[in-house]
């Protein structure tokens, strides 16, 4: 079943008379339970995309549909209430609430939805066992590594069962174990709960973890890979031949 | 680009920040160019002549530099720390210290003698008005000229440079002082790490309330009897004061948090859409902020109690008067009541008068005297006795007492059962209750002590067996009301002229209610204008905070709207928010007040919930702009942040 589809998206910023065109007509969908990897070299229009897609930026022309739902046609308040139950969001800065507790992070989604109380916990407690972080409910984010961080970042966006799942570099700021870790546990959500996640990232071995790698560079989509039955090792090389040949292109201009 | 250009883009990116610092200092100088106007005013004699205005308005203005010196460094300090980075960051691109200094400095010229300057023109426009105001409160009669003083502007403009001085100094010293490194972390240091309540957190939220209600206590109790002598009374208040500011205190570093925490807890984990913003901010930031929402409280209480007082003693000036003189004019001496009734003749103004007999009795209270103080107030009291046939509507027997007219202070004091017995020269009557009209002056009543009505037969056995010992220099009482309340003016007029060079105990109600509303009309001015300038600087202090606190949060709105905050949500998160933040010091300093006034309220006048009620609403709307100014803010920055 298709979950996202995007096509002929165009962004620019600026105004009239300087203009920077970012996205130049990229063409996309996406099915439940894919996890889909969004690379590319720096200043290609990931966030960008990741932005549009997840209707935190308003589209130049083009149009996206999320379940079925034209999202270009909808206003601020409907837009709102359109994430608020359908999308999920993990940043690379951890953007978590300061003065709230892990727990109460992490049940921001349920409370803006209205979950009766005794739903909301039931659900939080299983999410929380599932990233390991049920014991760190009553810290405050300043108590805890960036790892835990990220994971109840990934908590607050799996608990409210969203259609889509956006990830922007969410292991940019973590170490490598950390960074596994969290994976791992991604992955693990996207196979048992058939939760659709996409995921910007720079790092080949975050986008190994995937079902399949897009490519973008200068505002459109450069090449695909899909992962197959592949092993994550043969996916990794794959990605890194991909990769090379991105980055030299981008040498060459 | 020159340094100049660098100035002028500066002071154009900052002004929008700036704009409520550049009214709050306009106001402030406003104000003290017009209080200073008034000072060095020929037009003041006249209220100076008859009220000691010189002194009171040079002490509030020395007040008024105070606050508003205050202010400004304080204010001047938070925009340093929240431009730190910006200075790091001139720094860094090769700007040496003296050249930031100086440019801050020009900025600040600009900004600052540009607002002084508009202030004085706004302040002498106002003056005028001020001084109307003035006359119109106290009631004299005197005509507002007003000239521009070159004192009030030399003084004004050796003041506020003073201040800009030290502003300078402050700013010289920071720029100094901070490594640049140490500049990109000055406004991160300043907000406290956020932690888990700790025990003793615990135990000075609790003491902080425990110390409060304390106070609250003890301040019910002041002039209830527990406490007899001065020194004990005044080591009470001592105690009162200490108390309740130490408990607000620890009420902000403390309790706040700790009743937020336990509120929290109950949750536990699951917030309302706008407990989010509300609940879990306010709980981490008012604890940073104690010290200077305890002065905030605290002045404001003074200010609102002083004011409540005031007006108190402003708006019972009339029933003070009448409580204290019996009739619209009052004498002792039958030659001067009888040469003012004739000069009343003369010129056709109409009078009724009235006679009275009083004469002075030892009674005996302690049957009827409700509560435990004994000794001399009740054993061996004189009352003033007059006869029945003096009242019309009281008929009694042989047997019975009435009181009358009984001072409200004094009632605190000694407070009388309903019934019970009473013993008048020796001789046991019936008591048969409290009247409240006032029969006779308070040259009789030694000033407040009810008049006690007996029958006519005994009034006059009382007259016989008199002991002359204690009795006043008069035995009656003339009272002269005027038939048309319109010509009573003309008659006071009269009253004055006549009774100028006579002395005796005579008096005039109106001369009397005039005098109080003079006295306490030029207080009720002073206090405020102290008062409200007062509200606007510490008004436009909490709206700063409230800004800078919302660029920071201005991240966490960002996070909430993605996550489908709608722009509503948040506002009305924030709009719960600053219902705690502004209102938790202005309720807190509204019960502190109420509980000072209400403990002695009785010693200023007769009339405690319209005047206290009158100045508090004001007080809470003029103090909610702010808040509404934060919410504008707010508004703002939520809208951005996505
Ligand atoms: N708000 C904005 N206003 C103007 N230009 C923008 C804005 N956001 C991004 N851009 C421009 O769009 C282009 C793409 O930016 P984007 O953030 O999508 O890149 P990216 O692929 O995410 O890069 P990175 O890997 O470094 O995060 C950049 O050239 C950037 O300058
Ligand atoms: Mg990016």
């Amino acid at each position: 079943m298709k979950i996202l589809e995007a096509s002929k998206i165009y962004k620019s910023y600026g105004n009239k008379f300087n203009k920077q065109e970012v996205l130049k007509g990229v063409d996309l969908s996406i099915h439940q339970g894919e996890f889909i990897s969004i690379m590319g070299p720096s200043g290609s229009g990931k966030t960008t995309l990741l932005n549009v897609l997840s209707s935190i930026d308003k589209l130049s022309n083009g149009s996206i549909l999320i379940n079925g739902q034209e999202m270009t046609k909808l206003k601020e308040k409907q837009l709102a209430e359109f994430r608020k139950a359908h999308l999920g969001f993990i940043f690379q800065e951890y953007n978590l609430l300061d003065t709230l507790t892990v727990k109460e992070n992490i049940l921001l989604p349920l409370t803006l939805s209205k979950t009766s109380r005794t739903v909301a916990n039931h659900k939080f407690k299983e999410v929380a066992e599932e990233l390991g972080i049920f014991e760190l409910q009553d810290k405050y984010p300043n108590e805890l590594s960036g790892g835990q961080k990220q994971r109840t970042s990934a908590a607050r966006a799996f608990i409210h069962e969203p259609s889509i799942i956006f990830a922007d570099e969410p292991t940019g700021a973590l170490d490598s174990k950390s960074a596994s870790d969290l994976l791992n546990k991604l992955s693990q959500l996207n196979q048992k709960r058939q939760a659709t996640i996409l995921m910007v990232t720079h790092d080949p071995v975050a986008a190994s973890y995937c079902s399949r790698v897009i490519f973008i560079k200068d505002g459109l989509i450069f090449t695909q890979l899909n992962k197959g039955n592949e092993t994550r090792q043969a996916f990794f090389k794959d990605i890194m031949r991909t990769q090379g040949v991105l980055g030299g292109i981008q040498h060459d201009q | 680009m020159t340094s100049k250009q660098l100035l002028f883009r500066n002071l154009r990116k900052n002004l929008k920040n700036y704009s409520l610092y550049v009214f709050a200092l306009i106001f402030s100088s406003a104000l003290y160019f017009s209080f200073v106007t008034l000072q060095y005013d020929p037009s003041m004699d006249a209220a100076e002549g008859s009220i000691k205005g010189a002194a009171a308005i040079r002490t509030a203005s020395i007040l008024l530099i105070a606050i508003v010196a205050i202010f400004l460094l304080y204010a001047n300090n938070l925009f340093i720390k929240r431009r730190s980075k910006e200075i790091g960051l001139l720094q860094l691109v090769g700007m040496n210290k003296g050249m930031i200094f100086r440019l801050l400095s020009a900025e600040n010229f600009m900004l600052y003698f540009g607002s002084l300057l508009i202030g004085i023109f706004i302040g002498f426009s106002f003056s005028k008005l001020i001084i109307l105001l003035l006359f119109k409160i106290t009631g004299v009669e005197s005509i507002a000229t007003l000239r521009f003083s070159t004192e009030a502007l030399l003084q004004t403009l050796i003041v506020f440079c003073m201040i800009y001085l030290l502003i300078m100094l402050i700013n010289h010293l920071f720029i100094k002082r901070h490594t640049i490194l140490a500049l990109f972390r000055v406004t991160s240091s300043t907000e406290e790490q956020i932690k888990k309540v700790t025990f003793l957190e615990m135990m000075m939220g609790i003491i902080g309330l425990f110390l409060i209600v304390l106070g609250y206590y003890i301040s019910s109790k002041l002039f209830g009897g527990d406490f007899t002598t001065i020194t004990e009374l005044f080591l009470a208040m001592v105690i009162i004061l200490g108390s309740v500011i130490i408990g607000t205190y620890l009420f902000y570093k403390g309790s706040i948090r700790f009743i937020f925490h336990l509120i929290r807890k109950r949750k536990n984990g699951y917030l309302k859409v706008n407990e989010v913003v509300s609940l879990s901010s306010v709980m981490f930031r008012m604890k940073s902020n104690a010290l200077l929402l305890t002065i905030i409280t605290t002045v404001s209480a003074l200010a609102i109690g002083l004011l409540s007082l005031s007006y108190i003693s402003y708006y019972s000036a009339e029933k003070t008067a009448k409580d204290y003189v019996a009739a619209d004019f009052s004498f002792t001496d039958e030659d001067q009541a009888s040469t003012f009734t004739e000069t009343l003749n003369e010129n056709g103004i109409e009078f009724e008068e009235r006679s009275t007999e009083v004469i002075q009795v030892e009674v005996d209270l302690s049957h009827i005297s409700d509560g435990d103080i004994e000794g001399d107030l009740v054993e061996g009291t004189v009352l003033p006795v007059v006869s029945d046939t003096a009242i019309e509507h009281i008929d009694l027997s042989s047997g019975e007492v009435i009181l009358s007219g009984y001072n409200d202070l004094l009632q605190n004091f000694i407070r009388l059962k309903d019934t019970g017995a009473l013993e008048l020269n020796n001789q046991k009557f019936t008591y048969l209750g409290l009247e409240d009209e006032f029969i006779v002056s308070g040259y009789f009543t030694s000033g407040g002590l009810p008049v006690a009505i007996v029958d006519e037969e005994v009034f006059t056995k009382f007259v016989t067996e008199a002991n002359p010992d204690i009795q006043k220099p008069s035995n009656t009482f003339y009272g002269i009301d005027i038939t048309n309340k319109n010509q009573l003016k003309e008659a006071n007029h009269f009253f004055n002229e006549i009774m100028a060079t006579s002395n005796g105990p005579h008096e005039s109600q109106l001369n009397l209610s005039n005098n109080q509303k003079t006295n306490m009309g030029f207080m009720m001015f002073i206090v405020a204008f102290l008062g409200l300038t007062f509200l606007v600087t510490s008004g436009c202090i909490l709206y700063f905070k409230q800004t800078g606190e919302s660029e920071e949060e201005k991240p966490n709105y960002t996070v909430l709207r993605k996550l489908g905050f709608t722009q509503n949500d948040l506002l009305k998160g924030v709009q719960q928010k600053q219902l705690f933040n502004f209102g938790i010091p202005l309720l807190l300093g509204l019960f502190h007040s109420y509980f000072a006034v209400k403990s002695g309220w009785f010693l200023f006048g007769s009339e405690l919930w319209t005047p206290m009620i009158v100045v508090m609403l004001l007080y809470t709307v003029l103090y909610s702009i702010f808040g509404l100014l934060s919410v504008n803010y707010y508004r703002k920055v939520i809208r951005d942040a996505l």
